[in-house]
């Protein structure tokens, strides 16, 4: 029996049936690079749902690569709130704008409790993306996170250190990210398609 | 144009203009008196005044028992006299209130026959007489010296003192009393001044005993925002601030103060983020009584809802965004949610401001503006973080440290400025890169030991 065998494909109809590949025909929110839109799983970051990116220090790229993403979406008509729960250091303003992300949109929660105000902030609906720095994630914290995307329809960001790779995690999209001289690569540690080869990002403009 | 005069009255339906040729005007009215007996005058009068504006907003107080509500506009919401009277009796039982309630078209009938304990029902003002005659004198207050010489003359009922000549009763009793005469039967207008309800809230609750339980005090706090409640919904206003005082019997008094995003009325949701706000709260001695304030009542806005929902194409979420905001204070305290906010500053740790949190809607002028700038010329770049303070580097060689040498890969960029406020700074910022490939924003002070400081991170 070889694939293209009618009743495999008719088999195949099945709506029960999800195969990898047919998940890159979904759109996703385009990332802003050309080359990482192709590859990226469903084109783009996934418009809801957690994902992961996991560095191996603080500062390796990892926002940079979110930015133009985070900007498209404070800019849309309908704009929901895009909030950063606890951020190690101060967002600094003045480089979001330049990058074109609307202010008025960005909410930052700080202070204690991050994870409980993460899971908050993503079921709530209030907002359209969340960046979340959390210290101590446990797997059931994240699907909990995961669940809560799903309730508030919402893109959850969760940074890690590059050693969560070893635990098993729920979320949709996990993203392994080091610094390059004017870039960073990228790896795939899961997500529903099957490249798990590494994409040298290099900035634009540099 | 010759029927001009004729139209006019025709067509008038102004009260003006038929006060002017009869005071049988007043048949468009219909007043619901209450009598309370056996009740507490301070504060039982003005909360069934509260309440009663859910009926009608023409309410008046008839100190010290009484309470007017002018309902023949309202009668068609309640099913008519007989289903008014029903809610407006449950009312005044809710409040622990005995009503006796009478209805009638001029104010002081529709008083003097609840004060009488008659349960009347007169919606015609021809009738009116004939109904109020038989009610004894004593109802309409008058001194008691008036009411002896009245009752020496045998005259004990409405009906008898309304039969005695005009002139002589003006004369014998005074002006004041043949006025009330008047008023009450609807000959002449009878003005009444419309309760304005407070626009402050502060209800006290002492305490069976001393309580330091957050989940005990809780508890008790429930029924006196259920009260808060009742008192927005009838003003249709909402709470930004809330403060609530337990008082201690040695200790002076905690005071915990809620701060909302968005005007609340909704007393589940005020209860739920008080609950939050108790847990957090540090009680120093037991709770003897507590007290609830709310000063600024604010205008609620009612919005219509949009066909889709948040995050759909199109959908907002006004609200959610509210509720949000009030959960994530509640328990992590009123400084956790801010929004970012440009300054006109060189310094880059002035050029940031921390905001309140950003408006539910997105303003589309906003977003015009954004994308508009950056058509402009290319500013320098800045990192995506920035320190809270600039943090000092180790030097080697004149080149900074951190976690190994940093690889300097910009030209400098300068920015000394603010001689004239004290806090001048003279650095130049370069980009760095740290051994492990992290893009740094470092800067060396231009002052003596020039020293390498870093300030942001390129993220």
């Amino acid at each position: 029996m070889v694939v293209g065998d009618p009743k495999i494909a008719r088999l195949l109809e099945h709506p029960a049936i999800w195969r990898g590949r047919s998940a890159a025909q979904r759109s996703g929110l385009s990332t802003g690079f050309a080359a990482l839109d192709e590859y990226l799983p469903d084109r783009g970051w996934p418009r809801t749902g957690l994902i992961e990116i996991l560095v191996s220090r603080f500062g390796s790229g990892e926002l940079t690569l979110l930015v133009p993403a985070l900007a498209a979406l404070t800019r849309a008509a309908a704009a929901r709130w895009c909030v950063w729960v606890a951020p190690p250091l101060v967002p600094f303003a003045p480089a979001l704008v330049s990058c074109g992300v609307v202010l008025d949109r960005v909410a930052v929660v700080g202070g204690a409790r991050p994870l409980w105000a993460f899971e908050q902030t993503l079921g709530s609906g209030a907002c359209d993306a969340v960046l979340g720095w959390v210290r101590q994630v446990k797997p059931h914290d994240v699907r909990r996170l995961q669940l809560a995307t799903e309730r508030g329809r919402t893109l959850g960001v969760l940074f890690r250190p590059r050693r969560a790779a070893r635990e098993a995690s729920p979320a949709v999209l996990r993203l392994s990210v080091e610094p390059l001289a004017a870039g960073v690569r990228l790896t795939i540690l899961k997500g529903r398609s099957a490249r798990r080869d590494t994409l040298d990002l290099h900035w634009p403009g540099s | 144009m010759a029927d001009l005069p004729s139209t006019r009255t025709a067509e008038a339906p102004l009260r003006s203009v038929r006060r002017a040729l009869s005071p049988a005007a007043t048949t468009h009215e219909l007043w619901a008196g209450v009598h309370l007996s056996e009740f507490d005058p301070t504060q039982g009068l003005e909360q069934l005044a509260i309440r009663a504006q859910r009926f009608t907003p023409r309410v008046s107080l008839a100190p010290p028992d009484g309470l007017l509500l002018e309902v023949a506009g309202s009668l068609h919401l309640f099913a008519g006299v007989t289903g008014l009277r029903h809610e407006l009796t449950e009312e005044c039982l809710r409040l622990r209130l005995r009503p006796v309630l009478a209805f009638a078209p001029t104010p002081l009938a529709a008083l003097t026959a609840a004060r009488a304990g008659q349960p009347l029902v007169v919606t015609d003002l021809a009738q009116l007489v004939g109904q109020l005659a038989p009610l004894p004198l004593d109802a309409l207050h008058w001194p008691e010296e008036t009411r002896a010489r009245l009752a020496r003359a045998g005259v004990r009922t409405i009906g008898a003192v309304l039969r005695l000549p005009r002139a002589g009763f003006a004369r014998r009793f005074g002006v004041a009393q043949l006025a009330m005469l008047d008023a009450l039967i609807g000959r002449t207008h009878d003005l009444r001044k419309a309760f304005q309800a407070p626009l402050r809230f502060r209800r006290r609750r002492e305490l069976d005993c001393e309580l330091s339980d957050q989940g005990r005090l809780h508890a008790e706090l429930v029924p006196l925002i259920g009260a808060l409640g009742a008192f927005l919904t009838a003003r249709q206003c909402g709470v930004m601030e809330l403060e609530c005082r337990f008082v201690h019997r040695h200790a002076s008094p905690t005071r915990c103060v809620l701060t909302l995003a968005a005007p609340c009325s909704d007393e589940h949701q005020l209860a739920a983020l008080f609950g939050e706000r108790l847990n957090a709260l540090q009680l120093p001695a037991p709770v003897r009584a507590c007290e609830l304030r709310a000063d600024q009542l604010m205008p609620q806005l009612l919005s219509g809802r949009c066909l889709w929902q948040p995050g759909e194409h199109g959908g907002e979420a006004a609200e959610q965004s509210g509720g949000l905001i009030d959960r994530l204070r509640a328990r992590l305290g009123p400084e956790a949610v801010y929004g970012l906010g440009l300054r006109q500053e060189h310094r880059p740790e002035g050029a940031w401001m921390t905001t309140p949190p950003p408006p539910a809607a997105a303003r589309r002028v906003a977003c015009a503006r954004a994308t508009d700038t950056p058509c402009e010329a290319a500013p320098p770049e800045r990192p995506l973080w920035l320190l809270p303070a600039p943090q000092p580097l180790a030097a080697q060689n004149g080149l900074p440290r951190r976690r190994g040498l940093l690889r300097l890969v910009s030209e400098p960029e300068r920015i000394e400025t603010g001689w004239w406020d004290g806090g001048e700074v003279a650095r130049d910022y370069y980009i760095a890169i740290d051994p492990r490939g992290v893009r740094l924003w470092v800067f060396r002070e231009r002052a003596a030991p020039h020293g390498w400081f870093l300030h942001g991170i390129f993220g």
